[in-house]
């Protein structure tokens, strides 16, 4: 009486979604030089291995260092187009991989779950590239003179803002 | 019948719980929305009650208990009895998932601060954009509709079951994120697919899963259903532990009854088929005595007449008919398997109870049923094909008679003592038990004192692989030996051999 054997870990098509979503990520870094590149190359695979084993460290390590091959574009002069969605392109890659990962924890690789991971990816993308639209046209038409710390000191604020109003 | 094509057609006719399935489920769960909201106005008799398990007015009285009116409550309890769902237990928890990014997008943006990069300042804002986005919304209350068809509601023990559950959005908001786990009896083993899926289903939409389980012998209700919601963020979480409508499966093993078995020589007045040492009449001879008069003339020895006119009488082993009655034992300590899959001792008690009955009642002994266990099991000697039913059914369905182990602990003594009491006089005991304690060896030695000649029917459940193995197993059969030596009659039934075979070597035994 051989049962069916419950894997839980995320399937193929969740390393997919985020191996896409990672490759936009490491692009964004293309600007930032060769060290940028490879550092964020090499977090993405990282990444997509903590997928496929399930391990939420693993991910969130790899995230850290993908992100971090953005801000190092960042600082060696890429412009804010590809550091901004670069930026989203990571988290993505991060959101839909840890989602995935609880997936795998809650209903195991065998399910059919592609509809509401790419759902999810979506969404996370959308939300995205909204903030980044939003940052971006901040950044063009925004008070350019205010000095950079009054920016960040309202960035703080509207943080608060948003998780007061939800308490 | 593992064809998956079996299910998917989706046959009502094939037993499904909820016969109107197939006929229109989704008009059905329209009006199942709309009952939601009558219950709030008060006007719970206009609801259609038709169509499986709806799950509305629960989830919303968890997220406003206090707003509950009374009336409310009493009208959701009929509506449980009536479409046999509750919540069971629901928790909602954050995950917490997006708390690192709002720390990343800080030091990014502190970064940024900190070496005057624009484009590192406008990274934080997208993060905060994220941070925003988990926390305006929460997971939604869900409201559902559950379906759950089988392939086949009475398999036969070892078929495969296909489950169908269809389970539908009956809301006005989407759920972007359900997660929907099946509780399905520990008793049976899922053989193919997850009894899991996972989508997001929008205002009337549907998604049905399905899976195969092994039947086992039992009575199983699949009723249990574990939803989880998340928000579209991911940021918190609702599990609901919901019982639905159970959907029934219930597996009775086929009538099968083993050749004849050997019993003791304790007896009914009536007659039947046991071959006892008081001469009568029967088919076997016994002895030759003096006529007396009123003698049978068919008895008389006519040839003995021709030869010296004498007369004489045959004598011939009178054959009567044995009260029976079979004892398992239901122990926690029985339930013991070798290795790692197979049935446990008790499965093959219970099995080995279901075929002596059968074969005892074929050959016209009058058979009663008992157990030691938590439940009071007891089915008095009779015969007929009445008592026959309700002991298939009985060992079939009753839920002692599952193959999980009870709770909690059986105490023998008093069970003894009831069992005793209830005892006729003349029966004897066929007492089904692995043996693999002391305590099962007393049950059947104060049965044998007592003047009900016991036969025990042991499974064996040992093996001789490790030394401790091998200790228990000699254990075992040293008991066996000891009963063996105080006259009871012990059929020891290893695990690869078939209950027949065992009989079989016993009798021989026996007879020599």
């Amino acid at each position: 009486m051989t049962g069916y054997e419950l894997v839980r870990r995320p399937s193929r098509q969740s390393v997919a979604i985020a191996g896409v979503a990672g490759s936009f990520a490491v692009a964004a870094s293309v600007p930032g030089g060769p060290t940028a590149t490879a550092i964020a190359l090499a977090g993405v695979v990282v990444v997509l291995a903590g997928v496929w084993r399930g391990r939420h460290r693993i991910v969130d390590g790899g995230s850290l260092v993908a992100f971090g091959g953005v801000v190092v574009a960042a600082l060696s002069g890429a412009g804010a187009m590809p550091v901004v969605f670069g930026s989203v392109a990571a988290v993505v890659a991060w959101d839909s991989a840890t989602n995935s990962i609880t997936l795998g924890e809650q209903v195991g690789r065998g399910a059919d779950t592609g509809r509401v991971e790419a759902l999810h990816a979506l969404f996370s993308a959308a939300v995205g590239v909204l903030g980044g639209g939003l940052a971006f046209v901040l950044f063009r038409v925004g008070p350019t003179r205010q000095p950079v710390t009054t920016l960040f000191v309202l960035l703080l604020a509207a943080a608060v803002l948003v998780v007061a109003l939800n308490r | 019948m593992s064809d998956p094509a079996d299910s998917t057609d989706g046959t009502a006719s094939d037993g499904g719980t909820n016969a109107t399935a197939s006929d229109g489920g989704t008009d059905a769960t329209t009006t199942e929305t709309s009952a939601a909201d009558a219950a709030t106005g008060g006007q719970p008799e206009s609801r259609d009650r038709s169509v499986g398990v709806r799950e509305p007015a629960a989830a919303r009285s968890d997220a406003d208990p206090t707003d509950a009116e009374p009336g409310d409550e009493a009208d959701e309890a009929s509506d449980d009895a009536a479409n046999g769902l509750t919540v069971r237990s629901v928790t909602t928890r954050r995950t917490n998932r997006w708390v690192g990014v709002a720390g990343l997008s800080f030091l990014t943006g502190g970064l940024g601060v900190a070496t005057s990069t624009r484009p590192l300042l406008l990274a934080a804002v997208v993060g905060v954009v994220y941070l925003a986005y988990a926390n305006v919304s929460s997971a939604p209350a869900p409201s559902l509709s559950v379906v759950r068809q089988v392939s086949d509601s009475m398999p036969e023990p070892g078929e495969d079951v296909t489950v169908t559950v269809t389970v539908t959005n009956t809301g006005d908001r989407s759920i972007p994120d359900l997660r929907l786990v099946e509780q399905v009896p520990e008793a049976l083993s899922v053989v193919e697919g997850p009894a899991r899926t996972a989508t997001a289903l929008r205002p009337g939409a549907a998604v049905t899963f399905s899976y195969s389980v092994t039947a086992r012998r039992g009575e199983f209700d699949l009723d249990g259903l574990t939803v989880i919601v998340r928000n579209a963020s991911g940021s918190e979480e609702r599990e609901y532990d919901v019982a639905t409508q159970p959907t029934t499966l219930t597996c009775v093993p086929p009538v099968d009854a083993t050749e004849e078995v050997p019993l003791h020589a304790l007896t009914s007045p009536y007659t039947g088929r046991v071959a006892t040492d008081t001469t009568g009449s029967g088919v076997e001879f016994a002895s030759v005595r003096e006529y007396q008069h009123g003698d049978p003339l068919s008895r008389l020895d006519w040839n003995r007449y021709a030869r010296d006119g004498s007369l004489a009488t045959m004598e011939f082993r009178e054959e009567r008919m044995a009260t029976v009655v079979l004892v398992v034992d239901l122990r926690p300590a029985a339930y013991v398997q070798s290795g790692e899959d197979g049935r446990n001792a008790v499965e093959r008690s219970i099995d080995a109870t279901h075929r002596l009955f059968n074969s005892l009642l074929d050959t016209g002994d009058r058979v009663g049923i008992a157990a030691f266990s938590e439940a009071d099991i007891w089915l008095p000697p009779g015969a007929g094909p009445t008592h026959r039913a309700e002991a298939r059914h009985l060992l079939a369905t009753h839920p002692a008679l599952s193959p999980t182990p009870p709770a909690e602990r059986v105490y023998v003594r008093p069970a003894l003592r009831l069992l005793v009491g209830r005892l006729p006089d003349d029966a004897q005991v066929v007492f089904c038990s692995p043996m693999v304690d002391t305590a099962a060896a007393y049950v059947a030695r104060r049965l044998h004192v007592r003047g009900h000649p016991v036969t025990i029917v042991s499974p064996d459940p040992t093996r001789r692989d490790t030394v401790g193995r091998t200790l228990a197993s000699v254990e075992r059969s040293n008991r066996l030996s000891d009963l063996r030596a105080s006259g009871l009659r012990v059929i020891d039934w290893a695990d690869d051999e078939s209950l027949y075979e065992a009989l079989e070597r016993a009798r021989r035994r026996w007879s020599a």
